[in-house]
């Protein structure tokens, strides 16, 4: 063997062997860092000083607690999804529980969408869960039927708790078949029309009222797209496709059809009328040409929220963003459809964890959760819907000007569906929906759920 | 040029082999690992096996299934979409990544000034994390303004919807991962490039060889051992892609066109509750890795120069 002149030490077969652990080791272990989710979002968001004080005077009412919390001192952890805006918003609930209860404090721990479900999982699996958590309406029987969450009957009961002090629509969601209460809503989710008020006016079309359908809105949509040697400079309206919320689950509705059968084991979208509800969005899209295409707005963000469209159906948990976007906007009810006006509910709750350590204490924020006070502390951040009834009814309608619409369209709205296996449901539907009818018109809406209908059965009857 | 004497080299043949006692003190430095590996590797890896017999959705106690988890995957339609695009996935951005990054290694294996800099600007995106390269990349990708469109439009292309269109998602991931796993290549290279001796290159100088000849017949050989390693490793590597896909997808999650067998694996144990059908994907992931793995090594003694 030569010596080098440069500095080249002999290559032995040692460096064989080396290939072979580094393959081995690689091989077995894999890329730890593959496994985890992006980052949560940031939770710097300091709480507004504004709203932190509760509304004491009209705090407990006949629905929140009369045996206080007599333990002793205690942290407990209370997680949630959301963005920037809703961290602030719960954390300024969760100090005014403090002030209410300084015996117990909350951490407010936040994370984006999917990195909480992820967390939350692992946690529940390791006996690590937050003591309070949010809930979505949909996922709950997954989680409920998995005997993870602490069931609030011996509590309601022991309290004397009136749950007909709470919105229906979202206390429903969180009761079984059997009579248990897994859970109390925190706020309700509906979806309305916004429309940018400059851009009606520089048109001089009259703002939509609850006289419009759905060929008022196509027809107003065309009008106020605005194309630029063929690129669209302005859209005539907005929405998102990636869920069923906002908005086709509301178009099946408005034309007669239906998403699940009653008893949420098999699904009824194979017929004309699911089909022409969401055929109705394929066409907003590639036919009029009215919205942008959903694979760019995935890049480019919400076009209403940019002051690039019309009109957007979008969810009351938009208020505070479209706020903050700076310009003027208005709230309509959706168009009404061939079968009549409706719209989605969805509650988002709170649960307790069954093996948390204080389960007392527990209870006693999420009773607050849904309490008046918090429930107008929530409305006075526009946050969302209140789902406690003598706020809903009573000052939320008149706290702003589209809090109207959104507490009357209740009276039209159905629950969004909630079923054991809804993740799984969702996602197979909406990657046939998205690669096939919504990013690209490859096939009809009725072709698209003829071909996936049966796989969706057959997840279900494995349920 | 005075060839220097090869003291090192004699000195190396005199020896035999490792000295008496000298055994016990290798296993002591390699306890750590060891220990280590036994622990936080072969114990889950043998858990998972067990767990991948069982219908277990990670909150109740698991049951014995046998191998109906095996048996589902085998006829579930998604697992087969995942397990035919990871295929797709290895065959175009292993073979791309090694021939890319052996003519990026020839390039910046010159003596020029400011030549570190250049090889440390390579080696950046490997120690970029996944997320953050994602985002960039997904710009790059953006059907509205995305630089890549921007580019193939001054040529009078059509813009292109990279990540949702169904044919160009994949080729987008792997063009992606590529670039951002080049760097480690290229430093694997770099070694090998320097480690083969100039006195093969001034004999073949001296047989009047130029510089195809000196490619072909002294570099590539002795750069084998080389090759081998970064082929294994990529090949491992583009069976476990996951971050690319993750961050990506868009909008929403990864469809059918690029759903790759671990996120099959992720979705399936932590979003749909299903961890013994995930652990058996991870176990039918890890003997496909295997089996390709035995092979390569096999493959060797046909190829491979050692010096």
């Amino acid at each position: 063997m030569f010596a080098s002149s440069r500095t080249a030490p002999p290559v032995p077969r040692a460096l064989a062997t080396l290939v072979a652990i580094v393959a081995l080791v690689a091989a077995a272990c894999g890329n730890a860092s593959t496994t985890n989710p992006p980052a949560s979002t940031a939770a710097t968001a300091a709480p507004t000083t504004a709203a932190s004080a509760p509304e004491s005077s009209g705090g407990e009412s006949p629905a929140s607690s009369t045996a206080a919390y007599t333990g002793p001192p205690v942290t407990i952890r209370y997680s949630i999804w959301g963005d920037p805006q809703e961290i602030t918003n719960q954390k300024a609930i969760a100090d005014a529980f403090h002030v209410a209860n300084p015996s117990i404090t909350v951490d407010v721990d936040v994370s984006d969408w999917d990195a909480y479900w992820d967390k939350l999982q692992t946690g529940l699996a390791g006996g690590a869960a937050p003591d309070v958590f949010a809930m979505d309406g949909p996922l709950f029987p997954d989680y409920q039927a998995r005997d993870v969450l602490l069931n609030l009957k011996t509590y309601i009961d022991r309290d004397g708790y009136d749950l007909t002090h709470l919105a229906d629509q979202g206390v429903k969601d969180f009761t079984t078949s059997d009579g248990g209460q897994y859970g109390l809503p925190r706020d309700l989710n509906t979806i309305a029309l916004f429309y940018n008020k400059a851009k009606f006016d520089e048109a001089g079309i009259p703002y939509p009222d609850d006289s419009w359908d759905w060929t008022k809105l196509v027809d107003t949509a065309k009008q106020l797209t605005k194309s630029d040697g063929g690129k669209t400079s302005q859209w005539g309206f907005y929405t998102e496709t990636t869920d069923m919320e906002n908005y086709w689950s509301e178009l099946v509705w408005q034309n007669g059809g239906d998403i699940m059968a009653p008893d949420n084991k098999t699904t009824v979208l194979d017929t004309d009328q699911a089909a022409g509800g969401i055929q109705f969005l394929q066409d907003l899209i590639w036919k009029d040409k009215v919205m942008p295409d959903p694979a760019v707005s995935a890049e480019t963000g919400d076009a209403f929220e940019q002051g690039q469209a019309a009109m957007a159906a979008n969810g009351s948990w938009n208020v505070a963003t479209f706020d903050a976007a700076g310009f003027d906007y208005g709230v309509a009810p959706l168009p009404s459809g061939p079968a009549g006006r409706f719209t989605s509910v969805n509650p988002t709750g709170a649960v307790v964890f069954k093996g948390s350590k204080a389960p007392d204490a527990a209870w006693e924020f999420v009773k607050y959760l849904a309490s008046p006070a918090a429930q107008q502390q929530l409305m006075t951040l526009k946050a969302s819907i209140p789902v406690n009834k003598e706020v809903l009814a009573g000052p939320f309608s008149s706290s702003w000007d589209g809090a109207k619409v959104f507490a009357d369209s209740l009276s039209y709205a159905k629950l969004k569906p909630s079923f054991k296996g809804y993740d799984e449901f969702t996602t197979t539907l909406q990657n046939e929906l998205d690669t096939n009818v919504f990013n690209a018109a490859n096939k009809t809406a009725k072709d698209a759920l003829a071909s996936v209908v049966p796989q969706l059965n057959a997840l279900l009857a494995q349920q | 040029m005075a060839l220097p004497i090869p003291f090192g080299a004699a000195r190396g043949r005199r020896r035999k082999g490792p000295r008496a006692g000298e055994g016990w003190w290798a296993l002591l430095f390699l306890a750590p690992t060891l220990v280590g590996l036994a622990l936080l590797s072969a114990g889950p890896i043998l858990a998972s096996f067990g767990i991948s017999l069982t219908s277990w959705d990670l909150l109740r106690p698991p049951q014995f299934v046998g191998i109906d988890n095996f048996v589902n995957l085998a006829n579930d339609p998604r697992f087969l979409v995942s397990l035919r695009n990871t295929a797709i996935y290895t065959l175009l951005s292993a073979p791309i990544g090694l021939v890319l990054a052996l003519a990026l290694a020839l390039a910046l294996n010159q003596p020029l000034r400011g030549i570190a800099l250049i090889r440390t600007a390579y080696f950046l995106p490997v120690v970029t994390s996944a997320t953050a390269v994602g985002l960039v990349w997904a710009w790059i990708y953006s059907p509205a303004s995305g630089l890549l469109n921007q580019a193939i439009g001054v040529v009078g292309l059509p813009p292109q919807k990279w990540i949702t269109d169904p044919f160009w998602a994949m080729p987008s991931i792997v063009a992606m991962s590529v670039w951002q796993g080049l760097g480690i290549n290229v430093i694997v290279f770099l070694a090998g490039l320097q480690a083969i001796p100039q006195e093969y290159y001034d004999a073949a100088s001296v047989d009047g060889a130029g510089r195809w000849p000196k490619l072909r017949n002294v570099t590539l050989p002795l750069l084998t051992p080389s090759i081998f390693f970064t082929g294994i490793l990529s090949l491992i590597g583009s069976f476990q892609v996951f971050d690319q896909v993750y961050i990506l997808a868009r909008p929403g999650k990864p469809t059918e066109a690029t759903i790759t067998l671990v996120y099959f694996i992720y979705e399936s144990g932590f979003k749909f509750f299903r961890m013994g059908e995930a652990a058996a994907a991870s176990w039918i992931l890890f003997l496909i890795v295997a089996v390709l793995t035995v092979v390569y090594f096999r493959s060797q003694n046909r190829w491979v120069h050692y010096q």
